[in-house]
């Protein structure tokens, strides 16, 4: 009778020991219900398993007894990764049939010679400064403030932040902005990869408009 | 000692106090220095008077105002690529004043660096030669006593001692979430000493009550009641003990075995070890870096992404320590993105950086950020916690099934400005409407 209740003891306390071992914490990722709906057979984007025998123990797929389900890695790209570059040479259109912006990274004095005739493509809308405001406050207000006086929080450490409103840069043209955007300037670096062309134009519309804020 | 042909160049106001110094030569060539010498000063007098007001700018101000304004156009237009005492794309800008050949010389050169360097002018050209020939944008507008007044603002700013670096700054700020749990503890301190307090009473009066019964005839059955002493055996046996212990662990059993099943499947609180120690709550928090900056897929795509080593590179180019951690952690990026940070040059030998994922969802149900953070405008914090205050990202959030549908069952859909809505606006009599009653409960809306 005792014996019984300490061995009935033992299993609860063991049974909420190996729950307890169920919670994610710290680097441990917690127990997963039913593990092959967690891990995608398909390639996963921003994921690599690159241990074959990852998941054996579940495995549900007709890939050979030394194979596990959550093998998600490609091995015929660089490093085994299942995101690939685009293939060299090709180039993005976006919706509107642009192609990339394909002036090289000029010095900073020779910006206003090759903007020289480019337009921005887009119109002087409400809508397009308001989104030009968006994309201005998710990009470059961290640097160069709400005001564009160059007084961003980034620029206490980062020094070199342009003041937008400072006599040399109120006569910059919209294409100037542009390429500034796609190529950087001076310290500034290229954020032709975060922001697409489009976004590009709109922050040139928006700060144009901001420049004319007093 | 000078040459005397000097003369006829140096055209300020101090030519008035050069002496004149001739050494021989007939009369006539006396006369004739001496009339040029007079010339010069009679001209340069002239100049002065017609010239008063920049000729009076060409010594620095040095009165406060001055250095103020000084200041402020320095801190509008300068600050971008010169600072008073280190070097930046400019020159440090420290003792200008007694570097170049004249206050002058300045004030053309900010005018118009184009034509300075190309009179032939030795310094400019150097200057020029010394900054890989990349020249300093004009300032046209500028009158001339504003540019003095930088350059006061300079010599004045340059004579302070340099200030001592401040460490305390950032350390104060971490207090506001440990308030409402240090109210905790105190309540919790009360309540201990309070217990503490009872156990003492009572023990008072067990010991009074003794003592009355001891004073009284009683049985002998009685008696051995008053008497038995209390220990451990007695207490562990008493049945109101037992009913105490099984209650407490049989609550606590059930309490974990329910908490454990629940989490089955739920990451909540996963907080890996990054294999770079970046901190969130330095960069968005305290840098204020809008998420979207990095995060670029967020407003974009089904992803949010992690961001790629040039996005670092974007300030880290620059910012070689970090806050917390020094060169350390900032050197692996260098590493990955292959950058040497003595030199400021690319090597071009990159590779991956291999970050451990925290926020997954399993693969039977679709989420799509951009529908999220575009569309209906919820902020990142919504989903993600306050991801500004993490130095160590943890997933702050269920993301059960459950934990969607609530917040599908509780929200507006923003309709503002989105022509898509229009007519559901309509249909709901201009009224807002839920996610829910847009499909946002649709079994195929996620799962397919």
């Amino acid at each position: 009778m005792r014996t019984m209740q300490i061995k009935n003891i033992l299993i609860a306390t063991s049974f909420v020991v190996l729950l307890l071992g169920c919670t994610a914490h710290g680097d441990h990722t917690g127990r997963e219900y039913a593990p092959n709906m967690y891990h995608s057979v398909a390639y996963e984007p921003l994921s690599q398993i690159t241990d074959e025998t990852a998941g054996r123990w579940v495995n549900s797929l007709d890939n050979g007894p030394t194979r596990g389900e959550y093998f998600n890695s490609n091995k015929y790209n660089p490093y085994r990764m299942n995101m690939r570059e685009p293939a060299p040479h090709t180039v993005k259109r976006n919706q509107f049939g642009w192609l990339p912006y394909r002036s090289k990274k000029v010095a900073k004095d020779s910006i206003d010679f090759i903007t020289t005739g480019m337009k921005n493509p887009l119109d002087s809308t409400a809508a397009v400064v308001a989104a030009g405001q968006v994309l201005y406050q998710s990009n470059c207000l961290h640097c160069h403030g709400v005001k564009g006086m160059g007084d961003g929080k980034v620029s206490d450490k980062f020094a070199g932040v342009a003041n937008l409103k400072g006599d040399s840069y109120l006569g910059i043209s919209e294409a100037h902005i542009f390429h500034v955007i796609t190529y950087g300037a001076g310290l500034m670096g290229s954020h032709g990869s975060q922001v697409s062309p489009e976004d590009r134009w709109k922050i040139a519309k928006y700060v144009k408009v901001l420049q004319k804020q007093k | 000692m000078p040459k005397p042909k000097k003369r006829f160049e140096i055209m300020t106001s101090k030519c008035r106090f050069v002496h004149l110094r001739i050494k021989g030569g007939t009369l006539t060539h006396m006369m004739k220095r001496l009339f040029s010498g007079i010339f010069t000063c009679v001209s340069t007098f002239l100049l002065c008077l017609l010239l008063s007001y920049s000729v009076q700018a060409q010594e620095l101000p040095t009165d406060a105002a001055a250095i103020t304004a000084g200041e402020a156009l320095f801190n509008a237009n300068c600050k971008t690529c010169h600072r008073v005492k280190t070097k930046l794309i400019g020159p440090a800008l420290a003792g200008v004043e007694t570097r170049v050949p004249s206050l002058g010389w300045i004030v053309n050169w900010v005018h118009n660096p184009a034509k300075v360097i190309g009179s032939g002018d030795d310094y400019a050209n150097k200057i020029y030669a010394e900054y890989q020939k990349s020249q300093m944008t004009a300032f046209t507008s500028f009158k001339d006593e504003q540019i003095l007044s930088i350059i006061a603002y300079v010599k004045a700013e340059a004579a302070k001692p340099d200030a001592a670096p401040v460490t305390a700054a950032a350390g104060g700020t971490g207090s506001g979430s440990s308030e409402p749990s240090a109210y905790l503890d105190a309540i919790l301190v009360g309540m201990i000493i309070i217990l503490i307090l009872l156990v003492v009473i009572l023990i008072l009066i067990v010991s009074a009550l003794r003592k009355f019964l001891d004073t009284k005839e009683l049985s002998e059955e009685d008696k051995e009641i008053v008497n038995s002493p209390i220990t451990f055996s007695s207490v562990t046996r008493s049945p109101g003990f037992i009913f105490l212990v099984i209650f407490i662990v049989s609550t606590v059993t059930f309490k974990s075995v329910i908490d454990g099943l629940y989490s089955i499947g739920v990451q909540k609180n996963y907080q890996p070890k990054q294999p770079i120690a970046f901190s969130h709550k330095i960069h968005a928090g305290q840098y204020e870096i809008e998420c979207k900056y990095c995060h670029t897929g967020a407003a974009k795509g089904k992803q949010a992404n992690i961001p790629s080593t040039n996005i670092c590179m974007n300030c880290h180019s620059q910012i070689k320590a970090g806050t917390n951690t020094g060169e350390g952690e900032i050197a692996k990026i260098y590493a990955a993105v292959g950058f040497d940070p003595a030199t400021s040059t690319y090597t071009g030998k990159t590779k991956p950086v291999e970050w451990v994922r925290i926020h997954n969802l399993p693969d039977l149900a679709y989420f799509n950020h951009s529908q999220h953070v575009n569309v209906a405008g919820v902020i990142c914090q919504t989903c993600h916690g306050p991801i500004q205050e993490m130095d160590v990202v943890k997933q702050y959030n269920l993301l059960t099934m459950g934990w969607c549908i609530d917040c599908h069952r509780k929200t507006d859909v923003n309709t503002k400005g989105n022509a898509y809505y229009d007519k559901l606006v309509e249909i709901h009599n201009k009224k807002s409407f839920k996610v829910e009653e847009n499909g946002g409960l649709e079994c195929a809306k996620c799962h397919y």
